[in-house]
């Protein structure tokens, strides 16, 4: 916790860094408000857009070699997850150096398509990456949506909103899951859809209770409240996090 | 086998003794006092004792009992065991495997909220726990209840309650089920679901309290007349029931229904009143066994002696089926299958609204779909005490309370039999031994070549062991393997406290003498590697055989005489596994113990001290690798 801080101002220098001899640091256009470690990874060409409130836990990492990287507001990248792909298991493709990084940084909401050459990968808002996940570059992981340790997601795959990808499964390349789906289960896994409106009863206990000739119990409120309880014990977290962060970076005890 | 190697296997003798376990019971109960005939093991043993040390195995083996033993007969399966896992008897003194012993329940309990289920309990919980535990429908992880107030945010810890999966996002609101308390759910559940009709409930109720007054007055029936009574006023009692809008039961119900009618069937159409099939013994009674034998034989008799003459036999009365509804009837709807094809291809359902076969295995058999899936109550865990069969000492006991890992009585084996490990010797560049073949790879053990491997026996009892260890000169089988013992008998040291150790350390030549011996690394004929406070390690060389793969391939293009099936079996059964070196160890070890009260069975030279001279001898095979194909 203590290696957490809230951006510096080198985090937020948009402008490309200098090309030494290690490799190519990304561009990073921070929000104020997010937090970001200091070990995390940023490399690549391509500008890397942090949105307000995301939390970035230490040692994860940010290649944004082939295309832009958009994380949008309020998310949680945990430690060690790897965002994009490392110059040397991307198939080969090198990124030409004569092209400029996307330098004009636009809002987080608006999607710049470049589709010829760059692949921008995108995680919305109230996403929660788990640690050691990996998202490839291409993927578009829509919001509130949750991506569960050790999870990985390939190349062009699309994560519907309010969908979990459980630990470990694998969303194959340009795979697309649905809204509210959840994901579970070993490698491609099994797919559920959540309840999102209120559902009908239990067939079993609707025979109950014609059978009895009682009345039916009180319809249950939709499956939308645990989702919503669920975002805001997310947002809360987020909170609790930032107030514990910044008296610690700002030297006050207390 | 799947252990890595090196590996030890101890042989429990039980595979040995030809008693089976109720033909000894019987003869145990019979005459308590005296052992059964079997050959004791310590004679045996010690002529075997004797023949061993004169290596002259092979001459005397008339009884079985001095048969080597064979790990690779197919009977060998059953009595191999990794020496942790085996349980030993005091009373017997004998090894004790899986199958020596008898368990029995000590206590039901919760593995998820720990709480001991009472044992009359058990069965009308299903063998679940009949409390909060539940486990998700879909992929069978626990549930947790919480409240979904908080998150309207009515007020705390108020309101409706669900149970809801942490990994898979699935709460009782998929099918629509909130509760009311956060406390029994299962009773709340049970509520729900529970879809016997008002009049059957009533039955049922009546049935099952007052049971035998239910069926007393039916199974009195003396006549045909009253019976055939009976039945008429039956179909009036059943048609008001037989309201055709009546929604079908659930299955529990049915199951009851059906329970129900069937038992009345029962005694309806036993017509004599002396007849006890309808008593509470029901069909598997012994007295229905001898009510049926007597009327076939007396009807057989009567036919036979007196022809028709006799009185007209009354036709026996039939048991007809379910009927209606209330009886349990179940008729399948008219477009039910329609229904669910048409549900089935609706595109809100598809392949991942359907139960999968493990999701419905568990749930009732009208669910197809996801959305027919119920919380499943968590399935109760037992603990076990163990006994021996043949004495029914208790081995192992467990504390009955299931927040305990503890026991109050665990006699495992390995407290009384030394620990063999075994480990391949390090050649030594200057051994005096140049054919030495390196022995880094236990997988690839190149054949032909001697290879010395260290067996360690760690003594656990508090007293000083003698040992003698003895080995076939050749492994059975196909392969012949050389191995010698170098040292056969030695002696372990007591498990004494580990302070003796640091205190004779100083003054102990022996040890640094067989220490410097081990630095040495030239194992001698007649004595031990090394020795310490409580185990002594021996040297093995072992030469191992040549695999019969490239003999036998000319071996296998000739056998025609070899027609009978059981040879060309044996062959193939020999075939799996054939390169892997096991070596049989006979163990013989005894030991000077405090006399006991079971002094007489045991004891044979008794010691002026009050000691009696124990004896244990068994098996064990040292797996010590796989052998090279070629050179």
């Amino acid at each position: 916790m203590a290696t957490l801080k809230p951006p510096t101002n080198t985090h937020r220098s948009s402008s490309s860094s200098s090309h030494s001899s290690g490799p190519p640091k990304a561009p990073l256009k921070a929000d104020p408000t997010a937090t970001i470690a200091d070990t995390v990874v940023f490399q690549g060409r391509y500008l890397v857009t942090i949105g307000a409130g995301t939390v970035i836990h230490p040692r994860a990492k940010f290649y944004a070699y082939e295309g832009p990287i958009f994380v949008d507001d309020g998310c949680i990248i945990c430690e060690k997850a790897v965002i994009g792909a490392p110059p040397t298991s991307s198939r080969s493709r090198s990124p030409s150096p004569s092209r400029p990084p996307s330098t004009s940084p636009t809002e987080s909401g608006a999607s710049t398509p470049e589709p010829r050459k760059e692949i921008s990968t995108r995680i919305s808002y109230f996403v929660t990456v788990g640690p050691l996940t990996t998202v490839e570059p291409g993927a578009h992981i829509h919001s509130s949506a949750t991506i569960e340790a050790l999870a990985t997601i390939r190349r062009g795959a699309d994560i519907g909103a309010h969908s979990k990808v459980c630990s470990g499964c694998e969303i194959a390349a340009g795979g697309s899951v649905a809204e509210w789906v959840v994901v579970y289960g070993q490698g491609p896994g099994m797919r559920r859809k959540r309840a999102r409106g209120v559902k009908e009863m239990s067939p079993a206990v609707v025979a109950a209770s014609q059978v009895a000739q009682a009345p039916l119990p009180g319809p249950a409120p939709a499956g939308k409240v645990i989702e919503d309880a669920r975002l805001m014990v997310l947002q809360k977290e987020r909170e609790v996090l930032g107030r514990m962060l910044v008296p610690a970076v700002g030297g006050r005890k207390k | 086998m799947s252990r890595p190697f090196p590996y030890t296997y101890i042989s429990c003798p039980c595979a040995d003794t030809p008693v089976p376990d109720p033909a000894r019971k019987r003869r145990s109960r019979e005459s308590p006092q005296k052992s059964p005939q079997k050959p004791p093991p310590e004679r045996a043993i010690t002529d075997r004792d004797k023949k061993l040390s004169a290596k002259e195995e092979e001459q005397g083996e008339d009884e079985d009992e001095e048969q080597t033993f064979d790990p690779r007969s197919p009977r060998s399966n059953f009595s191999l065991y990794p020496p942790e896992q085996l349980l030993y008897c005091e009373e017997c003194h004998q090894i004790k495997c899986s199958r020596c012993i008898t368990e029995e329940i000590v206590s039901w309990y919760c593995p998820s909220c720990l709480f001991e289920t009472p044992s009359s309990m058990v069965r009308s919980d299903g063998n679940r726990c009949g409390r909060n535990c539940f486990n998700c429908p879909v992929c069978t992880s626990p549930l947790a209840v919480s409240t979904i107030e908080n998150a309207t945010g009515n007020g705390p810890q108020q309101g409706p309650w669900v149970l809801s999966c942490g990994y898979c996002l699935w709460t009782t609101l998929d099918i629509g089920i909130k509760f009311d308390k956060p406390t029994n759910i299962r009773s709340q559940l049970q509520k729900m679901t529970d879809s016997t009709p008002p009049a059957a409930l009533d039955r049922s109720r009546q049935a099952s309290r007052t049971f035998g007054d239910l069926k007393h007055p039916l199974s009195s029936y003396a006549s045909i007349d009253e019976q055939s009574n009976a039945r008429g006023c039956d179909p009036e009692q059943a048609a008001p029931k037989e309201d055709a809008g009546a929604p079908p039961m659930g299955t529990d119900a049915r199951f009851a229904a059906l329970k129900n009618f069937y038992r009345a069937q029962i005694s309806e159409t036993s017509n004599s009143p002396n007849d006890h099939l309808s008593s509470e013994f029901g069909f598997s009674s012994p007295g229905a066994l001898n009510r049926l034998m007597s009327l076939y034989t007396s009807s057989s008799r009567l036919s036979g002696l007196y022809g028709g003459s006799k009185k007209p036999k009354s036709k026996p009365p039939v048991m007809r089926e379910a009927l209606t509804a209330s009886e349990g009837l179940h008729v399948a709807p008219e477009n039910n299958e329609k229904d669910i094809i048409a549900r089935l291809q609706s595109p809100e359902c598809g392949w991942d609204g359907m139960a999968s076969v493990d999701q419905r295995a568990t749930q009732s058999p009208d669910a197809r779909f996801v959305d027919d899936l119920l919380p499943l109550p968590v399935l109760l865990r037992t603990k076990r005490a163990k006994r021996c069969k043949s004495c029914k000492h208790i081995l192992v006991k467990p504390e009955s309370k299931p927040q305990s890992t503890r026991f109050r009585i665990r006699l495992i084996a390995l407290s009384y039999i030394p620990l063999p490990t075994l480990r391949p010797l390090a050649p030594s560049s200057s051994s005096a031994l140049p054919a030495m073949a390196p022995t880094s790879d236990l997988n690839s053990l190149p054949p032909l070549r001697p290879i010395h491997i260290l067996l360690t026996l760690k003594n656990h009892m508090f007293d000083p062991v003698r040992i003698t260890l003895a080995t076939p000169p050749v492994t059975p089988g196909r392969v012949a393997t050389k191995v010698t013992v170098l040292s056969p008998q030695f002696e372990i040291g007591a498990n004494s406290d580990v302070w003796d150790e640091a205190l004779q350390g100083a003054s102990a030549p022996l040890t640094s003498d067989s220490r410097s011996a081990a630095l040495r690394g030239v194992p001698e004929a007649g004595k031990v590697w090394d020795k310490g406070r409580n185990w002594t390690t021996v040297v093995l060389e072992v030469v191992p055989g040549t695999l019969p793969g490239s003999s036998a391939e000319g071996g296998d293009g000739n056998p025609n005489t070899e027609t009978n099936d059981e040879d060309v079996l044996a062959v193939a059964a020999s075939r799996q596994d054939e390169d892997v070196l096991e070596i049989p160890v006979f163990v013989h070890m005894d030991w000077d113990a405090d006399a006991q009260l079971d002094q007489q069975n045991v004891g044979k030279g008794s010691k002026p001290d009050d000691k009696v001279t124990r004896e244990l001898a068994y098996w064990m095979v040292l797996g010590v690798g796989r052998i090279q194909p070629s050179l």
